[in-house]
C-alpha cells in the first residue's frame, strides 16, 4: 500500500487548514497565497524535472508522492489547483469550504476505505463499493458549512469520483463541486 | 496594500506603451503563436498546445458569457469590451507555461505569464481573481487535452 495513509493524513490536513485559514484571512488572501504556492510549485517541479536536488522538497517526494504519477509532486500540484477551483469560482466561503472538504477529506478517506474494500464497483475495477460508501459518509460533516445542500452535492462528487475520467480526482471532484453550487 | 494597487502604483510610460499593446488581441495572438511555434519543435506536442489553447479560449469564453462579470474600469471610454472573468490573455499564457513545465526554458514562460499578468492588472483591466481563476483552466485544460491526444494516440 506505500504510504497512502501518510499520503491521506496529508491530503485531508492540508485542506482542513486551507478551510481554516480561508474562514480566518479570508477568501482573496488565500486566492493570492495558494495561486503563488502553485507558480512556485510548477518551478519546483521543473527544477527536479531537470534534474536539480532540493533538500527538503526531495523529503516530501519520497514520503509521499506516488510512484505512477506523471511527474513528482503531480498529487500537490492537482490538489492545490483543485482548491483554487472553487475559491475563484464561488462567492459563498461556506459553499467553497464544503468543496474543500469534500476534496480533502471525503476523497482521502474513501482512498483508505476503497483500497481495503471487496467489493468492485460494476463500471470501474479500479475502485470498490465500500470507496464510494465511505466517501458520502467522511462528507457528511461539511452539512455544518452547506445545509441539506451536501446529500445532492456528496451523491454526485462520489459518483464523480468512483467513475474513470482520465483526470486526477483532485481536479474532478472541486469541478463537479463547483459547478453544483454555481448551478443550484 | 492589495496586489492590483501594487501593480497600479508604478507609472512608465514605456511599461504602459508595451501593456496597452499587449492588449491588442491580434499582437498578443501573434506573440502566442509566435511562441508555440518557436518554443516547440516537436510537431506532436505543438498540436497539443495549440489544442490545449484552443479548449483553453473555449472554456474561457463560455464562463465569461455565462457568468458575465463586469471589468473593473466598465463605464470608462478606453475600457476594453466583454466580460472581465476570467483573464483570456492570462489564460492563454498559463497554458503555454504549463506545457512547458519539462522544459528548461520554463522559467522564462512563467516569466513571461507573471508580465502578462502584471499588465492587465498594471491597466485595470482586470482584477486579481480573474488572474487567478485563468489559472486552474488552463491548467485543466491543458492536462485533459494532453491526456486525451496521447490516449487517443495509444488507441
Amino acid at each position: 500500500m506505500e504510504n497512502e495513509t501518510e499520503r491521506q493524513v496529508m491530503h485531508f490536513l492540508v485542506g482542513i487548514a486551507t478551510i481554516a485559514l480561508m474562514f480566518y484571512l479570508g477568501r482573496h488572501f488565500m486566492v493570492a497565497a495558494i495561486f503563488f504556492i502553485i507558480l512556485a510549485g510548477m518551478l519546483v517541479i521543473n527544477l527536479r524535472l531537470n534534474g536539480m536536488k532540493l533538500g527538503i522538497v526531495e523529503w516530501f517526494v519520497k514520503r509521499f508522492e506516488r510512484k505512477d504519477v506523471l511527474f513528482p509532486g503531480f498529487g500537490a500540484a492537482t490538489f492545490a489547483t483543485g482548491t483554487l477551483i472553487p475559491m475563484v469560482f464561488l462567492a459563498d466561503t461556506s459553499q467553497v469550504a464544503a468543496c474543500i472538504f469534500i476534496l480533502a477529506v471525503g476523497d482521502g478517506v474513501s482512498t483508505l476505505v476503497g483500497r481495503a474494500g471487496r467489493i468492485k464497483l460494476p463500471y470501474n475495477k479500479e475502485k470498490t463499493i465500500e470507496g464510494t460508501a465511505a466517501f458520502l459518509v467522511a462528507s457528511a460533516p461539511a452539512y455544518y458549512f452547506v445545509g441539506p445542500a451536501i446529500i445532492p452535492v456528496a451523491i454526485i462528487s462520489a459518483l464523480v469520483e468512483s467513475i474513470d475520467f482520465g483526470v486526477d480526482d483532485n481536479l474532478m471532484v472541486p469541478i463537479v463541486c463547483t459547478l453544483f453550487f454555481l448551478i443550484a | 496594500m492589495s496586489i492590483v494597487e501594487i501593480c497600479q502604483s508604478i507609472h512608465l510610460d514605456i511599461l504602459t506603451a508595451v501593456a496597452w499593446m499587449l492588449n491588442d488581441t491580434i499582437i498578443y495572438g501573434f506573440i502566442i503563436l509566435a511562441l508555440v511555434l518557436t518554443g516547440e519543435k516537436r510537431k506532436e506536442k505543438r498540436n497539443i498546445i495549440l489544442f490545449s489553447l484552443v479548449i483553453a479560449a473555449l472554456a474561457g469564453i463560455a464562463i465569461k458569457e455565462v457568468l458575465f462579470v463586469e471589468r473593473p474600469c466598465a463605464g470608462e471610454e478606453w475600457c476594453p469590451g466583454g466580460h472581465s472573468f476570467p483573464s483570456m490573455h492570462a489564460l492563454t499564457a498559463f497554458v503555454l507555461m504549463a506545457a512547458s513545465i519539462r522544459k528548461r526554458t520554463f522559467p522564462l514562460y512563467l516569466l513571461f505569464a507573471l508580465f502578462i499578468c502584471f499588465t492587465r492588472l498594471y491597466l485595470g483591466v482586470h482584477v486579481f481573481q480573474d488572474i487567478a481563476a485563468a489559472l486552474p483552466i488552463a491548467v485543466v485544460s491543458y492536462y485533459v487535452t494532453n491526456n486525451v491526444m496521447k490516449n487517443g494516440k495509444r488507441n
